[in-house]
């Protein structure tokens, strides 16, 4: 209710240093931050084998340092994590190429379009876990299965947003450019350039969040190392907080590099847009477009 | 004459690239099919990748054996129900944020974390709650369209003209009246919008959640054939799945033409 009055009512500065706290943009994130805390800890405590936050630190802690779990069996994490952020890495980059390469191609010529528009629906909808599938009975458990799929699940992703970004920019800047006869080296630098690397950090990004997915998906079916692996080691031993702990790593890893790195560039690269101005209250966390996500699945 | 000419010369203009796009889709799929029957001929073997005529035999016979239907009845129901929690609890949520700084700074977070969040993580999470029943699928689908749809509605908010609000404080309106006609109309294509993006990615959580444990539905038979080793299977069903989720996606992007042509001016 207080939300529904909110943008005519004018705000209070009253109350005391803490109530105006809590009711700041910091504030309103910490809060949220333990109201997810004290949901999980009583969801633990609703359902018997769901584990609960301190249980899950302490396993993660174990898992990390190396300790025992209670028994011989002792902790592995970077051994795990090592392998898979380096399969990641291959296979993202060779998507990254492929998919660059693509979306050009896509983007500049109608008739390639035409050619591939349907087989790229197709491909996008192609849900990771049937790559994972597929490479796994083709090459068995090793390295070739996460790396193949996270090729097979990323490129369309890339390709397809540099492709829009090779799209939007405007004929008519093009034409202008040459009734002003500007030089090819120019052009490349302020007006193809500036319109693309926006869309390929876009590209980039949804490319790691659907290949991120894609490895873990692979490895949780066909490996015999890395984190997949390791996280559903945990699932068969019915242990569930190795199992928790895990998701875990898999989500502050994503989240991480998202918010660190990823979205900053991707805005640095689009700051060359105007700012969309009617109704937009200055200073309010923006929900940008670009902060739209790709069907990590 | 001159007005019919230069009408003649329009289409037979446009016919030309018209000519060229529906050339360049059948190369693109008669190319394909092409690459896929040689690969799984010459360069591997059909038990390896069996070949698109072998796919479609299986395709054709889970369709006329009716066990195509039963499973996608009961995937697809489940997502719909998940769908309906989505909304049931992402309208609100957009709402709020929309609305008031406080719950937009509250909820940006976990809004926009939960769209990055592997799909592996939900999967399994319902599985560990829920066990293989039905519910498992549907508690996954609504967390994972619940963002898209919040941010939609939130992005509609932003997009409500003040000044009709303002105009309609003016006039005495209540606020169950603004609400009624002026926020909850320019909303609607939003959310409507952020339904079709949310359904896209929910139907693939929904068969996720049956690969990980399920006792129907069409993820379940994909794992099935994943594990008793039938590439064929796992093709036909991935396949038949894709194509019917597509058509969906296809006709609610339709109703949603039709049912918001009133306001393609603005986009124009």
């Amino acid at each position: 209710m207080t939300a529904a009055s909110a943008p005519t009512k004018t705000r209070t500065s009253g109350g005391s240093r803490i109530m105006r706290w809590l009711r700041s943009d910091w504030g309103a994130r910490i809060t949220f931050y333990l109201a997810v805390l004290v949901g999980w800890q009583l969801l633990s405590m609703a359902v018997d084998r769901f584990p609960g936050p301190w249980e899950t630190m302490d396993f993660l802690i174990r898992e990390m340092f190396g300790l025992s779990h209670g028994g011989v069996v002792t902790g592995q994490f970077w051994k795990h994590l090592i392998v898979t952020i380096f399969r990641f890495s291959v296979g993202l980059s060779v998507a990254f190429v492929v998919g660059v390469t693509l979306g050009v191609l896509l983007g500049l010529s109608s008739f390639f379009r035409s050619l591939l528009n349907d087989l790229m629906l197709v491909f996008l909808a192609l849900p990771a876990v049937i790559w994972a599938f597929l490479t796994v009975m083709w090459f068995g458990l090793g390295w070739e299965a996460p790396v193949y799929t996270v090729i097979l699940s990323a490129t369309p992703f890339i390709a397809v947003n540099v492709a829009q970004g090779v799209r939007a920019i405007s004929p008519d800047l093009h034409l202008m450019s040459d009734a002003f006869g500007v030089p090819r080296r120019d052009r490349i630098r302020h007006l193809i350039l500036p319109a693309v690397t926006g869309y390929l950090f876009t590209g980039l990004r949804f490319g790691f969040i659907v290949g991120w997915n894609a490895v873990l998906l692979a490895e949780w079916f066909g490996a015999a190392e890395g984190v997949g692996w390791r996280s559903r080691f945990w699932y068969d031993a019915a242990r569930y907080r190795g199992f928790l702990g895990w998701v875990l790593v898999f989500i502050g890893f994503i989240v991480l590099v998202d918010t660190l790195v990823l979205r900053p560039l991707q805005r640095r690269a689009f700051r060359w847009r105007a700012p969309a101005a009617d109704n937009v209250e200055v200073g309010l966390p923006d929900i940008e477009h670009d902060d739209r996500i790709p069907a990590a699945i | 004459m001159t007005v019919e000419s230069t009408v003649q010369e329009k289409a037979t203009r446009s016919a030309a690239p018209r000519v060229r796009r529906i050339s360049g889709v059948i190369l693109g799929w008669v190319g394909f099919l092409g690459i896929w029957v040689f690969v799984s001929n010459v360069v591997l073997d059909q038990y390896t990748l069996p070949g698109p005529l072998k796919v479609w035999n299986e395709m054709w016979k889970l369709i006329s054996s009716g066990e195509f239907i039963n499973d996608f009845t009961s995937s697809i129901t489940k997502t719909f129900l998940g769908f309906g929690l989505a909304v049931l609890l992402g309208v609100p949520v957009g709402y709020l944020m929309g609305r008031s700084r406080y719950w937009k700074s509250f909820f940006h977070d976990g809004v926009v974390a939960a769209g990055s969040i592997p799909g592996l993580t939900y999967a399994v999470m319902a599985l560990v709650i829920f066990g293989t029943g039905f519910r498992g699928p549907i508690v996954a689908v609504g967390f994972v369209a619940l963002p898209f749809i919040a941010l939609s509605v939130a992005e509609g908010m932003e997009g409500v003209d003040r000044n009709l609000i303002r105009m309609s404080t003016a006039f005495h309106r209540s606020e169950r009246q603004i609400l009624r006609s002026v926020t909850f109309p320019s909303i609607l294509p939003y959310v409507f919008a952020g339904v079709r993006l949310a359904f896209a990615i929910a139907w693939k959580v929904e068969a996720l959640t049956e690969v990980f444990g399920s006792s129907d539905g069409v993820g379940f038979q994909i794992r099935f054939a994943f594990q008793s080793f039938s590439i064929t299977r796992v093709l036909a069903w991935t396949l038949l799945f894709i194509a019917f989720m597509l058509l969906i996606e296809r006709a609610l992007a339709i109703i949603e033409r039709r049912a918001f042509r009133w306001r393609t001016w603005e986009h124009a």
